[in-house]
């Protein structure tokens, strides 16, 4: 079921655009780590009362003066969404679609591999490089505020936190990698592949943004992703975890299939 | 039964355009030329062959076995050189074609050494700045290294210098002694002659001839454009009882089918100051003969 030639072959092509991507985590991280303040509660705090509106917009609500809380508001409400689901993007369209457009599939085809094979490959290239990402996050996380503030961080939560957002990214990756399978234009692959997740994400914006768009938060898959609900420990939040991670499987799944039966013009 | 079986195959693209009711057989060990005009449906043939396209009606097979079905199974062994060779930019030839090695799990690395020399091919370039002619180098051996018994070539010459399409004859006809069965499309007869046994011409989709290429060669018609001293003697010339397709000032242009040696004894009583035979497409070549009786 694995081409492991096309494996390594991926992910060589992959460590690049997984460094520019950890480059940038790192330097939020780092930064906005560095503003907790668990005395005086953070500058970041200050803002969030200052213009509520705003910061809840991108999900910078707090919802304790606990450092893992701290940073499920201001690192797992934006940056961790968005910084995966581009990855998402960009990884799914050059593995499968970019290969159609082009044409250069043809010789992947022209073996004897299957077509479920190279699909599916293609999918553990795209899955580790995000798996690698939000372990590196995860692993940052921790470390950096094991030296900045010593047994602060509630540990278990905060990998909790992590499996989350790697089940709602596997999620986006899903939609991104079947829009890469359906369609050989690398313009509509990209197109309905990043426009779908980014809507998503859109909508959960307004629904942040106040009680009249409450009720828009059922129109998008990220209220599935209820990190407030990982944090203070909910079995609903968790269930909305198992739930994304079925859905991936699911999507991943019709991907390959519509891969291996589909018309290709190359 | 033959190696590659295509039955009734269609695509119907809309507009006239696509693939309908194509049937020939392949034998074991034949050189089969596929020809066609751009357009004619060629590739659109050989992509439902390789199992890209599922057949909206109609079979074909290679081996015995399905080709949209099967088609995993029947790439173990079999050569493909598509019509347009589109690789892994950021890869070397070299890289590529281990690449291809490994990812077709074979054991070592087949022919690749010996058909780079045979090509003169340096494989240490980067695949993107390689010209159109060593990527279809690359092409070639990707196509032959692990020795397929059959062979699906889509316009296999396109950007070799004639040098070079030689050589690629050369090993066709030995592929050809050891029993390989190959297919071939051009778009050029010329191509095709010097190596296949039979060939096949499409014209908008359809089957219009199927022909020893001996039959094929006494069919063709062709065109030379004599260059005579003036007016004068191109009206005489063009009286000699030759099938005459156009006269203008001192040219006339001649059509010759089977019959050369008449046109060379006519020109030998005439002061010719020059011959040239015009590029003929393969409509020109062909299509007034199977044009008429089959559409």
């Amino acid at each position: 079921m694995i081409n492991w030639t096309l494996y390594k072959r991926g992910i060589k092509g992959s460590w690049k655009m997984i460094l520019i991507f950890a480059a940038v985590i790192t330097m939020y991280f780092t930064v906005i780590i560095s503003m907790f303040d668990p005395a005086l509660g953070s500058v970041l705090d200050e803002f969030a009362k200052a213009m509520p509106e705003l910061m809840a917009i991108v999900g910078m609500t707090p919802a304790s003066a606990e450092l893992v809380s701290f940073m499920e508001a201001y690192l797992y409400g934006f940056i961790m969404l968005v910084f995966p689901m581009v990855f998402c993007i960009l990884s799914a369209h050059k593995l499968i679609s970019r290969h159609v457009d082009r044409g250069s599939m043809t010789y992947l085809l022209s073996a004897p591999v299957r077509r479920e094979t190279v699909a599916f490959t293609q999918m553990k290239v795209m899955v580790t490089g995000l798996f690698m990402l939000v372990l590196y996050a995860t692993l940052l996380g921790i470390v950096d505020c094991e030296i900045s503030f010593p047994s602060e961080l509630d540990t278990g939560k905060f990998i909790l936190l992590n499996v989350g957002v790697f089940c709602l990214q596997l999620f986006v990756g899903g939609i991104c990698f079947l829009c890469s399978c359906i369609f050989d234009d690398s313009k509509y692959a990209v197109g309905v592949g990043a426009g779908i997740p980014a809507l998503e994400f859109i909508i959960q914006m307004m629904a942040n943004a106040g009680e009249k768009l409450e009720g828009a938060k059922y129109a998008t898959f990220f209220t599935l992703f209820d990190s407030d609900g990982i944090i203070a420990g909910e079995t609903g939040a968790i269930w909305g975890i198992v739930a994304l991670f079925v859905g991936a499987i699911v999507l991943f799944a019709v991907a390959i299939a519509v891969f291996s039966k589909k018309d290709l013009h190359i | 039964m033959g190696v590659c079986e295509i039955q009734g195959l269609t695509r119907d693209y809309g507009k006239g355009r696509g693939i309908f009711d194509l049937s020939f057989s392949i034998n074991q060990g034949e050189v089969f030329g596929f020809l066609g005009p751009n357009g004619a449906g060629k590739t659109t043939t050989i992509r439902h062959l390789m199992g890209f396209l599922k057949p909206e009606k109609g079979y074909c097979t290679i081996g015995g076995k399905d080709c949209w079905r099967d088609r995993a199974e029947i790439q173990k062994n079999l050569g493909y050189i598509p019509g347009e060779m589109v690789f892994f930019d950021d890869m070397t030839g070299a890289e590529f074609l281990s690449f291809m090695a490994k990812y077709r799990r074979m054991k070592s690395d087949g022919r690749i050494k010996e058909l780079l020399e045979r090509f003169e091919l340096d494989p240490r370039v980067k695949l993107k700045k390689m010209s159109k002619g060593m990527r279809q180098k690359v092409g070639i051996v990707a196509a032959f290294m692990h020795d397929p018994d059959v062979l699906i070539l889509d316009e296999p010459t396109s950007g070799l210098d004639p040098l070079m399409q030689n050589r690629f004859v050369e090993l066709i006809l030995e592929e050809k002694a050891r029993g390989k069965t190959i297919l071939m499309s051009s778009h050029m007869f010329e191509e095709v002659e010097r190596t296949c046994s039979r060939v096949a011409i499409i014209k908008n989709g359809r089957l219009v001839a199927l022909d020893d290429v001996e039959t094929l060669k006494a069919a063709q018609v062709k065109k030379y454009i004599i260059t005579l001293e003036d007016e004068n003697a191109a009206a005489s010339f063009a009286g000699e009882g030759l099938q005459v397709h156009e006269i203008s000032h001192n040219q006339v242009t001649v059509i010759v089918q089977n019959n050369l040696k008449e046109l060379i004894s006519v020109m030998n009583r005439y002061p010719v100051k020059n011959i040239i035979t015009p590029n003929q497409s393969l409509e020109d070549i062909f299509m007034h003969y199977y044009g008429e009786d089959k559409s």
